[in-house]
């Protein structure tokens, strides 16, 4: 919100910080000292110090360019000066303005003595926008005849406000006027409000055959407050010099001297008002109610709505006259042959106002106030000081004055006063919940300042509680932490000294405590993939439709207002999110080698069937946290060629497994599942995946990419990735300390075995099974080799397999080790028809 | 005697002879075995010990291990000059290019949202905080309700929200944490929420999705002083102990007083008007904060008149921005290597 400090001071004396250089600065950290942020600072006259009126005496063409005229001027002391210039508007005669040498324009352009083609040019001759005036104007500024030679044109044009912007929080709804900031002014400072005289008014009798307008309130407590005034023999134009400049200095445009009273009165009093022409109300009726579902209504700005039955309107009787609260409409508006006007300062249901306003997408001051909540006890000042300024604008005679209250029997009565409710607070405890020692008496003083009744309602003198009756324009203040909100905040937040709190008992121990281990789980596996070689990456949860479903994802988590397709769906699945930014690093890799990229992240993705809130705290929506990798390109950062390579299954393999052995992780078991019909068969390449499975549970899969994708994605590499379900991961690591095992001090002693078995042998049931029918001797069991080719038959291969054996007690003995050999020779044969070479 | 004396120095001396000419470690092995070997010349020499009388035997015994002690020393000695030579010898043939670039493997990174919660998360433990988290896609009570913006309230305008299903919401604030924990767990709360937040808005300096960290304190007597205290702490902590804090009366609908919380520029001290972080102003707004609201005491079953506490909250983004000198925030959502490489594994 803009506020003109030459406005303000109309109500609060505050010529001092408008005189002083430093003052309007002064002002503005007052204001954000108190919570009423000022996000500008703007001096009318800002860049316009150097700026003069002079005359034309002399315009000649530029001897070396046609397009440029080259004028002498004479700044009031004859000492004339010839510019350079590259309009034409002017004549000899005309008074200008002239950016001397040395003015800094509030464009941003400094002006320098400079040639131009040859000819000294002492100045330049501006424009309404060189001057900061408007965003764009045609030649430059010629000042009224009889102008005054050599004078600030900032004087000349009254630039001498200050306009400060304003961003104000949604609970002060109260300052969103000149009154209202005007008050908060005044406290701060302690000096008095300076509130104009507004006459009472006046009721003169209805002229010739004019029916009076009644008003009819039949919205209940959605309404329950209405003035209205009816002023006839106006004369419709343009509004005084004062009231333009007003109006403009805070960016508002003049419209004709009605509307101007209007816009006027609400950035003055922060009361959204509206003026009928009253020959256009057919009914002699102004009827406040809830509108009928399919009523048609033109409004002001030419659009047209058709309401729902939600909605407040203001209606004549014959047909809808305005969206109330929000804005008028236009078969009722005032136009430059209206002769008699209806006033309107009304209470409006919020909340209607708020939803009317987003469902015609029309928000505007007017509905913005209403949000905010209007000062409920001031109605009636604001429409004797609308109708006074109607009168004394366009010479028209007030003819009646109405006052509506609600009509639906509750409450009725005398509405003037706000019911605010009263505050009941000590200063002792302010002082305890704010942390500070100030004194009582300046408590009170500050309150008063604030227009609140404090009253003593018990304790003592050390020790008095306080009933604290707010003003009506203060709808924020409510509880004892808003009083000491205003309290902290008209001391200022730096009186507040800084102490560390007590733990109170001793600190909660983490260790143990699931969420904790949770969290540490985590952060083991971040930095277990960072060790690794691995970026982690953040990519957004939500993707495209199209995109989830390449992949054989299906999103079941939609945004019903996603800022576009591409961000439609949360993920079910971290894989897409992990391609994009895989492509993103292809799309500026130039470079002949292949591209290494190794990236991570773990992010929960999106599942839900039913989703609705089903209680408080229920969505619908599963949210499981998930580990995604991805590597492609060379094994190494650098290496020469020779030795370089680039990764491939058995890298990824190690990633993982390398996280889940960093971390203790037990029970992780990796299983070929060869045909199996899942997730899998779209994503990972059907010979090169593993399962990740918790017992029986499948958790994850780690592998190539599928060919098919890698094709459609025209990936130049293979990509290899995997994603996991971390959540039961979590529960298998261990959080407590690992505890110490003692180790063999005796000699191991080792067998190696070239297995002839069938190629769809998997190595890991063949170790297993060693594993498993050596026990307890059998510690170790390793594929050190695989082999096919020559004197390999068809579909077989060679597998050599090393089995270690140890015992913690005593020394293995020769035999012993044959026998235990022999067995598991055995079972191999027997479970996968495994013959030695 | 002298003899066989003879004939042992004679065989001595000839195998020390040819141990100082042996050129090659193979050769010496042929004269230990010559001499020293069951077969070789000393051990014969030795066999001959029967034949003389036994009153001599002692001395000649004496004499025939003297010898050997000395030629088996010597051939030690040789061995070693050899190995030695040979070492030298090979260091030629095994001579590399040490300029060549080394064999390096890959080295990965920490997101910097990653090391700024830790970084944040580590201050603040250190005065009592705990880590906690909570779900993405929440309830619009918990996200909205339960922190004192019922439907239609006008800061509800403060921020634009993703709809997901009738009361469901991607969670605009990591508020609904601060209220799950309190309906877990009974007073002293010492949390911290970090966690990713969404919002419609997308540009240089917003992002749709983006993160926030918030911290609850909740006690007996907690005063509004030790807000003041609890973030000086942080900010110190966090940016250099010259940095200080300032707070300005705001307003959040979950707290009560409310406080905009500014540090003081940590490249310029607001001494350069033109500093590209502070604009100038010396400030840098990085956090709000304020005393909690009774409302949400009572919502979490607290009672108001027991307890107060006070709650923070900033954009984790502007942390690690500021922290690492990141000039556009969509840099951390592109999954981009080479920023994302620059940060390495710092935690």
């Amino acid at each position: 919100m803009k506020v003109s400090l030459k406005w303000l001071q109309e109500w609060v004396e505050i010529q001092d910080y408008l005189d002083r250089p430093e003052g309007a600065q002064q002002m503005a950290d007052l204001l954000t000292s108190r919570g009423l942020e000022v996000e500008s600072v703007h001096r009318q006259n800002q860049g316009l110090e150097h700026v003069i009126s002079v005359q034309i005496i002399q315009k000649q063409k530029h001897p070396e360019a046609d397009r440029l005229s080259l004028c002498t001027v004479n700044p009031g002391n004859n000492a004339y000066l010839e510019i350079v210039c590259g309009a034409q508007n002017m004549k000899v005669g005309d008074v200008v303005c002239l950016a001397q040498i040395g003015a800094h324009l509030p464009n941003g352009l400094k002006i320098e003595k400079s040639k131009i083609r040859g000819v000294v040019s002492n100045g330049m001759l501006c424009s309404e926008s060189e001057l900061g005036l408007k965003s764009t104007s045609d030649g430059i500024l010629i000042l009224p005849e009889k102008t005054p030679v050599g004078w600030k044109v900032a004087d000349i044009l009254a630039l001498d406000d200050v306009i400060l912007e304003i961003k104000l929080t949604a609970n002060r709804g109260d300052c969103l006027s000149h009154r209202g900031m005007a008050r908060e002014i005044a406290a701060a400072l302690g000096r008095p409000l300076k509130t104009p005289k507004v006459p009472e008014l006046s009721f003169a009798s209805h002229s010739g055959g004019n029916k009076p307008i009644r008003v009819e309130l039949a919205a209940g407590a959605d309404a329950p407050q209405f003035f209205g005034c009816s002023i006839e023999g106006v004369v419709v134009g343009p509004s005084p010099g004062w009231l333009k400049t007003r109006l403009e200095a805070i960016g508002q445009r003049s419209i004709n001297n009605i509307v101007d009273a209007s816009n006027f009165l609400m950035f003055e009093y922060g009361f959204p008002v509206h003026i009928y022409d009253a020959d256009k109300i057919e009914g002699g009726l102004i009827q406040v109610r809830k509108s009928k579902a399919g009523e048609k209504l033109k409004l002001l700005d030419d659009s047209e709505i058709v309401t729902t039955g939600e909605e407040l309107i203001i209606s004549d009787g014959v047909k809808p006259v305005g969206l109330a609260g929000v804005m008028g409409g236009a078969n009722s508006e005032v136009s430059a042959t209206t002769k008699r006007v209806f006033l309107e300062c009304a209470e409006f249901n919020p909340t209607l106002v708020r939803r009317a306003a987003f469902r015609y997408q029309k928000r505007s001051e007017a509905s913005l106030r209403f949000e905010k909540g209007i000062d409920r006890g001031g109605l009636k000042d604001a429409i004797q000081r609308l109708a006074d300024l109607v009168v004394r604008l366009s010479s028209g005679v007030v003819v009646g004055a109405t006052q509506g209250t609600r009509l639906d029997g509750g409450g009725g009565g005398e509405l003037s006063q706000n019911q605010t409710t009263s505050i009941q607070t000590s200063p002792e405890w302010i002082n305890a919940f704010l942390g500070t020692a100030f004194e009582q008496r300046r408590m009170l003083q500050l309150l008063e300042g604030l227009d609140c009744k404090v009253e003593g309602v018990g304790g003592d003198i050390q020790k008095p509680m306080w009933r604290i009756t707010p003003p009506s324009y203060r709808l924020d203040l409510k509880i004892p932490q808003d009083i000491a909100e205003e309290i902290a905040r008209c001391f200022g937040y730096d009186q507040i000294p800084s102490t560390i709190p007590a733990l109170s008992g001793s600190p909660k121990a983490r260790h143990g405590s699931a969420v904790s281990h949770r969290l540490e789980t985590l952060d083991g596996i971040k930095n277990c993939l960072a060790d690794q070689g691995l970026s982690e990456v953040l990519n957004y949860a939500f993707q495209s439709e199209s995109w989830i479903q390449k992949f054989g994802f299906q999103s079941s988590v939609k945004i019903l207002n996603p800022l576009s397709e591409e961000q439609g769906f949360m993920v079910p699945s971290l894989l897409p999110g992990l391609m994009k930014a895989y492509q993103e690093n292809e799309r500026h890799h130039f470079g002949s080698e292949p591209l290494a990229v190794r990236i991570f992240e773990v992010r929960p993705v999106f599942e839900g069937s039913k989703i609705e809130a089903t209680s408080e705290t229920e969505t619908g929506v599963t949210e499981t946290w998930k580990l995604a990798v991805l590597i492609s390109g060379p094994r190494f950062d650098q290496a020469i060629k020779s030795e370089r390579g680039e990764v491939d299954f058995f890298d990824l393999k190690n990633v993982v497994e390398s996280v889940f052995e960093r971390l203790g992780t037990k029970g992780i078991r990796y299983r070929a599942t060869v045909g199996q019909a899942s997730i899998q068969s779209t994503v990972f390449h059907p010979g090169q995946t593993l399962q990740v499975a918790v017992g029986k549970d499948p958790v994850g899969f780690l592998g190539r990419i599928h060919p098919k994708l890698e094709a459609e994605l025209k990936l130049r590499h293979p990509v290899y990735w995997a994603e996991i379900n971390v959540e039961p991961v979590i529960a298998l690591t261990p959080s407590q300390n690992r505890q110490f095992k003692a180790w063999s001090g005796f000699p191991t002693m080792e067998r190696d075995f070239a297995l002839l078995v069938k190629e769809d042998v998997s190595a890991e049931n063949l170790i297993q099974v060693a594993l498993k029918f050596g026990k307890p001797i059998a510690k170790v069991v390793k594929i050190f080799d695989t082999y096919k080719g020559a004197h390999i038959p068809e579909g077989m291969i060679s597998i050599g397999i090393r089995v270690i054996f140890s015992d913690e007690a005593k020394s293995l003995e020769e035999k012993q080790v044959d026998q235990c050999a022999e067995v598991i020779v055995k079972k191999w044969s027997e479970e996968f028809g495994a013959s030695l070479r | 005697m002298s003899d066989i004396k003879a004939q042992i120095a004679e065989k001595g001396t000839l195998a020390l002879g040819q141990i100082t000419a042996a050129a090659e470690l193979a050769q010496l092995e042929q004269i230990r075995v010559s001499v020293l070997g069951k077969k070789g010349s000393l051990s014969e020499a030795l066999k001959s010990l029967g034949q003389v009388p036994p009153e001599e035997r002692p001395v000649l015994g004496a004499l025939a291990n003297e010898w050997k002690s000395k030629i088996e020393a010597a051939l030690e000695t040789k061995k070693t000059a050899l190995e030695v030579l040979a070492i030298e010898a090979s260091l030629e043939k095994t001579k590399l290019d040490v300029t060549i670039p080394s064999r390096k493997p890959h080295v990965g990174s920490l997101h910097p949202i990653t090391t700024t919660v830790r970084a944040i998360s580590k201050v603040l433990g250190r005065i009592g905080f705990d880590v906690t988290v909570g779900p993405e896609i929440e309830t619009d009570f918990l996200n909205f309700e339960a922190v004192n913006i019922p439907k239609d309230h006008p800061a509800r305008d403060m921020q634009d929200t993703f709809f997901i299903g009738p009361g469901v919401v991607l969670r605009s604030q990591t508020s609904p944490v601060q209220m799950r924990e309190m309906r877990n767990q009974s007073w002293p709360v010492r949390i911290l929420s970090p966690g990713a937040v969404y919002r419609c808005d997308s540009d240089a300096t917003h992002s749709p999705m983006f993160h926030q960290i918030e911290g609850l304190w909740v006690d007996r007597k907690v005063s509004m002083s030790d807000l003041k205290g609890v973030l000086d702490f942080f900010a110190k902590e966090m940016f250099g102990t010259e940095t200080k804090i300032r707070l300005r009366p705001s307003y959040f609908p979950f707290v009560e007083p409310g406080a905009e919380v500014d540090v003081s520029c940590m490249l310029c001290g607001g001494k350069n008007h033109q500093c590209p972080i502070c604009k100038g102003t010396g400030w840098l707004e990085i956090l709000g904060a304020g005393m909690v609201h009774p409302r949400l005491f009572e919502l979490a079953g607290y009672r108001p008149d027991e307890v107060t506490g006070f709650a923070f909250g900033m954009g984790i983004e502007r942390i690690a921005m500021l922290l690492h000198g990141i000039p556009d925030m969509r840099f951390l959502f592109q999954g981009d290597l080479r920023f994302l490489k620059q940060f390495g594994v710092q935690r």
